[in-house]
């Protein structure tokens, strides 16, 4: 997984059956640098990830890539490869 | 697989259910020359890592579905913890 910001949502009109009535985030992964500084600051490149848990836009979350993205929908197959699996409380990183 | 230093923790109350109960640590991929990765990862540890330790994890969630259910969407795991890395001296005979 890596982290990332919540910089909004979007909606899809008209979008394929598998992403009827999905919540869908805008997501910038967190450098390691943003991370330490704490500073609200992404850094990667902005991706869509399939939103279940509800994150608020600024909020920070872990994402999962790839085919393991779509798992929480087996064993329905879905194109879905980003996925939001945690909203972080609290990253403790050491300096 | 990749070589990872674990940098700090992640404590996350909202979650997939799967993933309850599972230690999730920072780490960051290192190159072979010993950087590290710009942007960080989240893993799962079931080894027990500790900060500033070398790890080695996989990207295949295959453990991760086999402890959590098919449905886990966790990926990256710790499968072990590294004591010895064994490399040349740049410019040395391979």
């Amino acid at each position: 997984m890596r982290l990332g910001m919540v910089r909004g949502h979007l909606t899809l009109t008209p979008a394929v059956a598998s992403f009827h009535g999905r919540t869908l985030a805008i997501v910038e992964p967190v450098t390691m640098e943003n991370l330490r500084a704490g500073n609200g600051q992404g850094g990667g490149k902005a991706l869509i990830a399939v939103d279940e848990l509800g994150a608020a836009t600024g909020q920070m979350v872990a994402f999962t890539e790839g085919r393991e993205a779509s798992n929480p929908f087996w064993p329905t197959p879905v194109p879905v490869d980003a996925y939001l699996a945690l909203i972080v409380d609290t990253a403790d990183v050491r300096p | 697989m990749f070589l990872a230093r674990i940098e700090g923790t992640v404590v996350a109350t909202a979650k997939h259910p799967t993933l309850d109960g599972c230690r999730f640590l920072v780490a960051r991929r290192l190159e072979a020359d010993g950087t590290a990765a710009v942007e960080p990862n989240v893993v799962v540890d079931w080894m027990g890592a500790a900060y500033g330790e070398t790890v080695m994890v996989s990207t295949d969630g295959d453990i991760a579905r086999e402890k959590l259910g098919n449905n886990t969407p966790a990926r990256m795991v710790v499968v072990g913890l590294v004591d010895a890395v064994q490399q040349p001296a740049a410019g040395s005979a391979a």
